[in-house]
């Protein structure tokens, strides 16, 4: 009977994903420390357990970030924020609203080093941005959750940070408009960093969010072009200060609050108002210009069938994203795999760890 | 020499019946006479030529399904192919082996801007997908230089760059679904319209995979609107090393160009005796810098990066005054390659990736190994993501100088490897360094990555021979897996 290992460092997003049902826990916390920051190079290199607060403020003092604008979801599942390390962040894909601009944390991470399930030290990637060399493993590993091997060293690239950054806030529009207003943003030149929307009773915030960074001229430009565009609805704006908070809020999920299930439903963002309507979430907001929903909805089967229904008919994927150990085992957390694509999945596993030893049953019954 | 895997007798025997089976399948798409097949013997690595056993090019994902389920069935090998333009010899055919081209199936299926994507069949080239996009005021990002001929089929299975990847990122980053279809004759869709996973990041290993794993036959591709305002200057420098600074300088300086090139003072005579585009002509070494955005930003970047370019010893900083210019600026640039043919007929182009900061001592130790060989390398290089390229000039009709031109090269991306950078940025790895990759990986690295494949093609039928220096059969890994890696890997035959 081999081991059921379960792989933690922070441990701040355990109840998220399946439980693995331990025998043993590997605990990687002490697998931490930078190992190679390079900022000339846009490149940066820690060991795997490095908390994402250190990481974020070496970037800081190089006027340097993460272009995935790694969210907290601690507090969400009732653990202490500012825990998490690159590792947890990485294996749980953590990305927060400025992936509209700059993509997932699978597009930041360039090369690691993992331990496989037979114990096998092995290295992916590499410390350059622009590389080809064999198989781009290192985004098999962005969010698998440890189920493909134990992560020891991750290597980013990193971006400037822009030197200014704002918020044009559209008041009271209803989900319709306010989704609306998302799409026509993204088709403008202004590069938005982040497309949010939160209806009306949503506390703290309420309206639809556009947010633009760069150089201050360039941002007082981009604001030009979006008060043209939405010249005749009622409009506000945030300065940089205030659009940090905002659009923290918006990552680490806070606007849901915490009680209930959460659900996370992803589909093409022209697609969210007509999923918004079919869902009939008690509590709701739209990030990532309405690619990203997340749902106040209880962890039933009803919801399940409801919003797999959704995924199916407009294209996307649902998450149970928190809810009790129980319904997350029985319901699923992941969208369940066609057969084909299982097969596929089964096979990596089995390339990956053989024994089955990895967070087994962490994301599938499979997997 | 590259090694591929040793041919079926057998079934080059069948050739006939082979063909007819697949002319089953697709009836106005076989060729099997030499005259035809002629025609798919290379890619663009020139040097290595093979006729194919036989190429069928399908119309449809029916039809592909429907060929490598036969493939699968009778155990035969199969080589995807686009429009043929890898510098690697990814689409070098085997002379056992169905050459699979993907050219007819060149349809453009939907435009959504709402979506900010694109869906297209695998023929469709790079660059009629801007083409058809321009109109609405939008492009598709990555250009490969090989960009009027190369196919996005091509383009997704060697996650292909361009001269913008440093700000827009290669076909990875660009790309959002396909529809792959697996040796088995098997279709899956693999993301969409939507962003995230749902599940393993299967997209992340399609994208880059070299033909090993499936065939795309559709893919989703992310569009952007095209920028107000793109502005270029053009930098020289005495000297390499200052231009090198000045890179790292832009860099820290928190500027990402849209495109920052550079090339060395050979390249630019050879470039300006091919088509005079009017670079300073006691450069050592110039940058050209692209700068896109709205006006002011692109402003601000502009007078930043040209005090950036002073304070590190810039001899001239000359910015184009309008679109012709711009365009002649770039045009030496582009006709980096084709000058070449001046100097020698033939022309290796190296593709290693290095941290920008080592770009100096690179150019140095390349120098010397220049004269070692006694052979004419010309150095072009997209600074701003340390993507290299060293073109070797030689003729292959003189004794000894494509051996002494590829030991030349495998030296480059052995340096490169040294500096703490790796093989290929763009090109892929396909036959030509395959034989390299132990330089970068060590054998339980290289055995994970079989395993990978093995995890699609089982019987390592698609594209064998291409990326992997050994390769072993599936059951081999599996069997020594099982064991903890205690059974040494590399004595294995090479197949």
């Amino acid at each position: 009977m081999s081991q059921r290992i379960e792989i933690v460092s922070a441990g701040t997003k355990r109840d998220l994903g399946r439980s693995v049902g331990a025998t043993a826990i590997l605990d990687m916390s002490r697998i931490a420390g930078v190992v190679d920051y390079r900022p000339e190079e846009l490149v940066f290199t820690a060991k795997a357990a490095t908390l994402l607060s250190e990481f974020e403020a070496m970037l800081a003092a190089r006027n340097q970030m993460a272009g995935f604008e790694p969210a907290d979801w601690a507090p969400l599942f009732g653990a202490a924020a500012g825990k998490q390390t690159l590792a947890g962040v990485v294996a749980a894909d953590v990305c927060g609203p400025r992936r509209v601009k700059y993509g997932g944390v699978r597009d930041h991470v360039i090369g690691c080093r993992f331990i496989n399930g037979a114990g096998e030290l092995i290295r992916a990637g590499g410390p350059v941005i622009k590389n080809v060399t064999g198989f781009d493993i290192p985004k098999l590993m962005c969010g698998a959750f440890g189920t493909l091997g134990v992560l020891t060293e991750l290597t980013f690239r990193v971006l400037p940070r822009p030197q200014n950054a704002a918020t044009l806030v559209l008041r009271d529009c209803a989900p319709h408009a306010g989704l609306a207003a998302l799409i026509a943003a993204a088709q403008l030149p202004v590069e938005a960093s982040g497309l949010a929307y939160c209806p009306h009773d949503t506390t703290p915030y309420s309206g639809a969010f556009i947010r633009v960074d760069g150089t201050t001229a360039a941002v007082s430009e981009k604001l030009g072009l979006l008060k043209q565009q939405f010249h005749a609805l009622d409009f506000t704006m945030l300065d940089a200060v205030e659009t940090d908070q905002l659009f923290r809020t918006i990552g680490d999920g806070s606007v849901i609050g915490a009680d209930g299930d959460i659900w996370r439903l992803c589909v093409p963002p022209a697609a969210a108002a007509k999923a918004i309507a079919r869902a009939g979430a008690d509590v709701w907001y739209a990030d990532w210009g309405g690619a990203l929903l997340w749902l106040r909805m209880p962890a039933t089967a009803q919801s399940a069938e409801k919003l797999r229904a959704i995924a199916a008919e407009l294209g996307g994927h649902a998450t149970l994203f928190r809810a009790s150990a129980e319904a997350r085992s029985t319901i699923g957390v992941f969208e369940p795999e066609p057969p084909v694509r299982a097969g596929l999945t089964k096979a990596l596993k089995q390339a990956f760890d053989p024994h089955n030893i990895l967070n087994p049953g962490r994301m599938f019954p499979y997997l | 020499m590259i090694d591929l895997p040793a041919p079926d007798r057998q079934v080059i025997a069948r050739r006939d019946q082979i063909a007819a089976a697949l002319k089953a399948i697709v009836p106005d798409g076989v060729a099997s006479d030499p005259a035809s097949l002629r025609a798919f013997d290379r890619d663009a690595l020139t040097a290595y030529a093979q006729l194919p056993l036989v190429c069928v090019l399908p119309a449809t994902a029916e039809q592909v399904s429907a060929v490598l389920k036969f493939a699968q069935r009778e155990g035969l090998r199969v080589v995807p192919r686009g429009a043929g333009t890898s510098l690697s010899g990814g689409a070098l055919p085997l002379a056992d082996g169905i050459l699979l081209g993907l050219s007819r199936m060149n349809r453009i299926l939907e435009l959504d801007y709402d979506n900010r994507c694109v869906v297209v069949q695998p023929g469709v080239t790079n660059a009629a997908v801007t083409r058809a996009v321009q109109a609405r005021g939008y492009y598709y990002a990555p250009d490969p230089s090989s960009q009027i001929a190369c196919t996005i089929g091509g383009n997704v299975a060697e996650n292909s760059g361009g001269i913008h990847c440093l700000k827009y990122g290669l076909t990875t980053h660009n790309l959002m679904g396909v529809e792959l279809v697996l040796i088995n004759g098997e279709r899956l869709r693999i993301g969409g319209k939507f962003a995230g996973a749902g599940g393993l990041d299967l997209l992340g290993i399609i994208c880059g995979s070299e033909g090993l794993l499936g065939i795309v036959t559709e893919a989703t591709l992310r569009i952007l609107p095209r920028p107000p305002v793109t502005r270029t200057l053009l930098i020289a420098f005495s000297g390499a090393s200052a231009a090198g600074r000045c890179v790292a300088g832009i860099i820290a300086a928190g500027i990402i160009p849209a495109a920052l090139e550079f090339m060395d003072r050979r390249c630019i005579d050879a470039v300006e005796r091919f088509c005079a585009p009017g670079y300073p002509p006691d450069a050592e070494a110039i940058l050209i810098a692209e700068l896109d955005g709205m006006p002011a930003e692109v402003a601000d970047q502009c007078r930043d990066l040209s005090g950036i370019a002073g304070q590190c010893g810039a001899t001239a900083i000359r910015g184009c005054a309008d679109e012709a210019e711009r365009a002649r600026v770039w045009s030496g640039r582009k006709a980096a390659f084709g000058a070449m043919g001046r100097l020698k007929p033939d022309m290796l182009c190296m593709d290693g990736t290095i941290p920008r900061a080592a770009l100096p001592q690179m150019l140095e130790k390349i120098s010397a190994l220049s004269d070692h060989y006694g052979l004419i390398c010309c150095n072009v290089f997209h600074a701003g993501d340390g993507n290299l390229h060293p073109l070797i000039v030689f003729d292959c009709m003189k004794e000894g100088e494509l051996e002494r031109a590829e030991a030349f090269g495998a030296d480059i991306l052995k340096l490169c490897v040294e500096m703490g950078g790796v093989l290929t940025g763009e090109h892929g790895v396909g036959v030509e360094k395959k034989a390299l990759m132990g330089e970068m990986f060590s054998d339980a690295d290289l055995n994970q990555q079989q395993r990978l494949k093995c995890a699609f093609d089982a019987a390592s039928q698609l594209n064998p021979g291409k990326v992997f220096p050994v390769l072993h059969a599936c059951v081999e890994l599996g069997r020594m897996h099982v064991r903890d890696g205690r059974v040494p890997f590399g004595n294995l035959p090479r197949m």
